[in-house]
């Protein structure tokens, strides 16, 4: 017989289950995690403002309500955390900056208003690279969150805090959003699942905007299931999302438990084996994870993609026009308040051309054309790498000039399509590894199929890091 | 890329700074120059030869992309 499961390690299909069972309180699963904040966040840095109060009155409501029979769906009663540029109702949004600390939006972003009618108990804001963009910076009002496998690496970002919160055990399901791989990169590097959902499936209206058309809203979770549950919640039309996509929202959880029969996978093994910085253990891993679903039933085939240069081009170009334009009037007239990878970023922009700019649409056009109709037009869903190498330490972040990211994520930015992160298992240096799931636009239900059966044989989830070992600064 | 090539760079970027209106800090000038010259690898990359069909206008093509009607 199995010990019993201390509090943060429940699902929230588990959890769920009890507090309808009234065998836990949302109260006491409030309590449990806000005591771990308090516990571990001195040392993780992920979370730039915890909201106590707010966390325990949802409680309250959630408690009183379920036990009056009113059920408010799958998140009721469930503790969760916000990346700090989702606006959130006289509750701090920074962004992170210096340049938005006295910003106390008066209404909240979509998906915090679904949550929030969802019955789901926020526990705070977490960090983020400033405004979604630079690095890990030591020049900003908060410091940069830490990697709970081993704190003195990146977490990645820019959901720095929604990674190492989730990794962590301090929260099950952290908000992020995905421009150029913002969610799946903390997920690699933090070890958690991370879900980019299809561009326009979940509303960013209220989430301070990076780059219009690349900009993704999703959830960090433990488990797949986790993700799966709060995309039944936060997804859906916004009519006054201009991306927002008028459809039917799919029960997410329709392909959990099911094995792999039947399902034809994409595997292009040359797109990242070829990389320059991709370090062998990563390959093996990934050669590992390809056989590992063709034992879960799927057909795996090798398959050609364009160059990842041709993606990183269009995407970046596009990302870092449409960044300028948000923050140009700011970046001229206020240059000191961005920290300095942010600015040095973002300035790029300035330098970007108007025929750059269509270029790079065209090129995108070409690119979601090759992988919708080609790729995925004879396939379930593409298997590739998500980081090519494990999270690097913070030391060996250069001072003047901000570090090259070495991800795959930003093809399925440009192409829009619903990618999943998720951890394959630890380096020899004690870092997590991980793979991305590519699946056809607005099919979740099958890229969530894929990453359950896979989690499920790879154990992955019975594993956290030991923070409480690490020493505290 | 030569000394001169870079001298040439540098007066390439200081106009389109000036042009922006920026007065780009001194301590943070070597990071965006560095980002500008990858900037312009990453555009010629983007110059190749392409089919009519390769323009701006919808670029998530619905063929195969939104779901035909709902469910």
């Amino acid at each position: 017989m199995s010990a019993p499961k201390v509090l943060h390690e429940l699902s929230i299909a588990e959890a769920g289950r009890r507090l309808r069972a009234g065998t836990l309180s949302p109260v006491a699963l409030t309590q449990h995690c806000l005591a771990r904040i308090a516990a571990l966040d001195p040392r993780l840095n992920a979370f730039v403002l915890v909201t106590k109060e707010r966390a325990l009155a949802d409680a309250d409501r959630a408690d009183r309500e379920l036990k009056a029979g009113v059920d408010r769906g799958p998140m009721h009663g469930i503790p969760y955390a916000l990346k700090d540029i989702y606006a959130t109702a006289g509750i701090p949004t920074t962004c992170h900056s210096k340049l938005l600390l006295e910003n106390v939006p008066a209404e909240d972003c979509v998906v915090e208003a679904k949550l929030k009618s969802g019955g789901a108990a926020l526990l705070g804001k977490l960090a983020t690279h400033e405004f979604a963009i630079g690095g890990p910076s030591f020049d900003l009002p908060f410091p940069p969150a830490r990697n709970p496998w081993h704190r003195d690496h990146f977490t990645g970002g820019s959901s720095s805090g929604s990674g190492a919160a989730v990794a962590a055990g301090l929260v099950r399901i952290a908000m992020g959003s995905d421009t150029g791989g913002s969610i799946r990169g903390p997920a690699f590097y933090c070890g958690t699942v991370g879900l980019k959902p299809t561009y326009g499936l979940v509303s960013r209206r209220g989430v301070f905007p990076l780059s219009y058309t690349l900009d993704h809203c999703g959830p960090l979770t433990w488990s797949v299931e986790d993700a799966a549950l709060t995309m039944q919640v936060i997804a859906g039309y916004d009519a006054l999302d201009p991306a927002s996509a008028d459809l039917a929202v799919p029960d997410f959880t329709s392909g959990i438990g099911r094995d792999l029969a039947g399902l034809n996978l994409a595997y292009p093994r040359s797109f990242f084996a070829t990389q320059e910085d991709i370090t062998a253990e990563v390959i093996a891993s990934l050669d590992a994870s390809a056989q590992q679903f063709a034992k879960l039933g799927a057909k795996v085939e090798e398959i050609e993609l364009p160059d990842f240069e041709l993606f990183n081009a269009c995407g970046r170009v596009i990302l870092i026009a449409e960044a300028y334009a948000i923050h140009e009037k700011n970046l001229i007239t206020r240059p000191l308040d961005y920290a300095r990878y942010t600015y040095q970023r973002m300035m790029v922009g300035a330098t970007v051309s108007a025929a750059d700019l269509t270029q790079a649409f065209r090129l995108r056009r070409e690119l979601s054309s090759i992988i919708n109709q080609r790729i995925l037009g004879t396939h379930d869903a593409i298997i590739t790498a998500n980081g090519l190498a494990p999270a690097p330490r913070l030391d060996e972040f250069p001072a003047d000039v901000p570090p090259k990211m070495t991800l795959q994520t930003m093809p399925f930015n440009v192409t829009g399509n619903p990618t999943l992160a998720l951890p394959t298992k630890l380096s020899m240096s004690g870092l997590p590894l991980g793979l991305q799931i590519v699946g056809r636009a607005f099919d979740e239900p099958t890229v969530l199929r894929i990453g359950a059966a896979f989690e499920a044989a790879s154990g992955w989830i019975n594993q956290r890091p030991a923070v409480e070992l690490q020493t505290a600064p | 890329m030569s000394t001169q090539e870079e001298a040439a760079l540098e007066r390439e970027f200081d106009v389109l700074m000036a042009k922006a209106g920026a007065k780009v800090p001194a301590d943070r000038k070597a990071g965006i120059l560095a980002g500008y010259k990858d900037m312009k690898r990453l555009a010629l990359l983007l110059r190749q030869p392409r089919s009519e069909a390769a323009e701006p206008s919808n670029v998530y093509s619905l063929t195969g992309f939104a779901r035909s009607k709902r469910s």
